[in-house]
């Protein structure tokens, strides 16, 4: 899975239109400013390329519409922008820690384990606060309480991920080799 | 064939008391008793006239209704047990089948008044008998059980099966669910017991059935992933490859950052128009030298031209062109027409730019951005 030619032309289109959109109201402004604006621009395209169909992308749009709100619901005002925002997300599974850490403590007290069941639980555990690493940097991680789907999301977000960054690069590297000649 | 023979052990087929006979009567080959003691106690009743078939005809039909009475059964209890026994019924004797369904109606009444649990029973012996076709190999177990649950009710008359052990109901139980689950699946992949089977030595009961099935698909998921992530094909163990998927997402967030970055730095007003995207398209297909000589086409013509004539160029490109750009004519359609609706809304937003850039903002730029750094 690479990003193909569409999605980038998909892309490509979408961040020009919400750069075109909040492009007058930021004529003189600092660059840090200005790359806000292209940030959050480039971030909803990329998310609106998948429609709304998977939950990064829709937590990504949440994210970036509480800084903005306006860009967001200009630039998605062709895909019905409301729906978008208002999806709501898969809950997300509360538990307490302290008590879920006494449980586990009486359990492995209970049972003694030997040297490799030791070791597997450790292992175990460094999956487990993998993944809780990985939750946090997926937009909407911590909204998938399902392995699966948190993988499945990831593959995703990465492809998307790739589109934008060569789609940006190769804009970069253009306009910085236009305003060296 | 005699009919009615047939009948009357399918009506009392659900009751223990008549199967002993059924089971009596059965002297045939080794393969075939054990076919008939993991079936149904409904289906053994009927078993009696499959007798009078000839041997090979016999263990086809078996072996259809081992598939067929699986089915239904999962849905559960009681009244739709039915189907299987009509389906069988007009497969053996395809002459009367309203009939053989009344038949099978009234028998199946007859055992739930006769005793609540019977059809209980017949779906866990059937479900085992699901897991038993599923995992093929590790059959011992369920099997085991079944014929010493059947062995238990042959001995024991019709009162004593209602006051069973609790553990017997948490079997029950955990049998059916796993049905359910082993048919929401089917419905899913076409045949689960072909990627979830059990090896010799391996559980299975529905939970570690399903545990499995889980393992497989985030496996399946991560062999993906590291497909996708450069470098992370070599790595072994699920940690290590979690931590470089965690590495390259957060080193592409960072990318997006620095681009954002540049091109902020890079354009005093953020406004790429359709030149710069043209030629960076063709660029990032292209090598580098060319992405300089597509540049220089296309920079000068900008500052140059009024709006008119850009838009011109738009819908039709300079003759040299279209053997250096091969994607011109892809792009070049969607492009130009974006660009006449965006021309519609802001005329004036581009001809200010274009002005912008004809004073000379490229000289003006650095300045400015050593300023602001």
């Amino acid at each position: 899975m690479q990003p193909t030619s569409s999605m980038k032309e998909e892309f490509l289109k979408k961040w020009q239109m919400g750069i075109q959109i909040c492009g007058p109201s930021i004529d003189n402004t600092s660059v840090s400013e200005r790359k806000k604006v292209i940030k959050l621009s480039a971030d909803v395209a990329m998310a609106s390329l998948r429609k709304g169909t998977t939950c990064w992308s829709r937590a990504l749009i949440q994210k970036t519409a509480t800084e903005d709100n306006s860009l967001v619901r200009q630039m998605l005002s062709g895909i019905k922008a409301e729906t978008l925002i208002n999806k709501t997300l898969p809950k997300k599974t509360l538990c307490h820690r302290k008590i879920v850490r006494r449980s586990k403590k009486i359990l492995m007290r209970r049972n003694a384990r030997s040297a490799s069941e030791e070791a597997a639980a450790k292992a175990k555990k460094l999956v487990k606060r993998k993944t809780q690493g990985l939750r946090s940097v997926v937009p909407g991680g911590e909204f998938m309480n399902n392995d699966v789907l948190l993988i499945q999301e990831t593959l995703d977000y990465i492809v998307s991920l790739q589109t934008q960054v060569n789609v940006m690069r190769s804009i970069v590297d253009a306009t910085e080799a236009g305003i060296e000649r | 064939m005699d009919l009615t023979g047939g009948f009357g052990a399918r009506s009392g087929g659900g009751g223990p008391c008549r199967e002993a006979t059924g089971l009596e009567s059965l002297h045939i080959g080794d393969e075939f008793r054990q076919l008939v003691t993991t079936l149904p106690p409904e289906n053994a009743g009927s078993f009696t006239a499959l007798l009078e078939l000839p041997p090979t005809q016999a263990v086809e039909l078996l072996h259809f209704t081992d598939t067929s009475s699986s089915q239904p059964a999962v849905t559960g209890i009681g009244g739709d047990i039915a189907p299987p026994l009509h389906s069988f019924g007009t497969l053996t004797f395809p002459s009367n089948p309203v009939l053989m369904e009344r038949a099978a109606r009234f028998s199946v009444i007859a055992t739930e008044q006769q005793n609540g649990n019977v059809s209980g029973e017949t779906t866990t012996s059937s479900s085992a008998n699901l897991d038993r076709v599923k995992t093929e190999p590790a059959e011992t177990e369920s099997s085991q059980r079944l014929t010493s649950d059947q062995a238990v009710e042959n001995q024991s008359p019709c009162p004593s099966q209602n006051n069973r052990s609790g553990k017997r109901k948490e079997f029950e139980k955990k049998v059916k669910s796993s049905t359910k689950k082993n048919k929401s699946s089917e419905e899913n992949e076409k045949l689960p017991y072909v990627h979830v089977r059990a090896r010799r030595g391996q559980a299975t009961d529905s939970h570690s059935l399903a545990e499995r099935a889980r393992r497989e698909k985030i496996n399946a998921r991560m062999k993906l992933l590291q497909e996708l992530v450069p470098g992370c094909d070599k790595i072994q163990g699920t940690a290590l490859v979690l931590d470089e998927i965690i590495n390259h997402v957060q080193s592409l967030q960072r990318q997006v950052e620095m681009l954002s970055m540049r091109l902020a730095a890079v354009n005093p007003r953020i406004d790429f128009n359709l030149d710069t995207i043209l030629a960076s398209e063709n660029g990032s297909l292209m090598d580098g030298s060319f992405n300089g000589t597509a540049m220089q086409l296309a920079w000068p013509h900008q500052v140059i031209e009024t709006e008119q004539s850009y838009h011109h160029r738009q819908l039709q490109p300079p003759p040299p062109q279209p053997q250096q750009w091969p994607f011109d004519g892809l792009n070049q359609p969607a492009w130009g027409r974006e660009e006449d609706q965006d021309h519609g809304n802001d005329h004036n937003n581009l001809m200010a730019v274009s002005e912008n850039l004809m004073a000379g903002s490229a000289n003006l730029h650095p300045n400015q951005v050593k300023m602001e750094l």
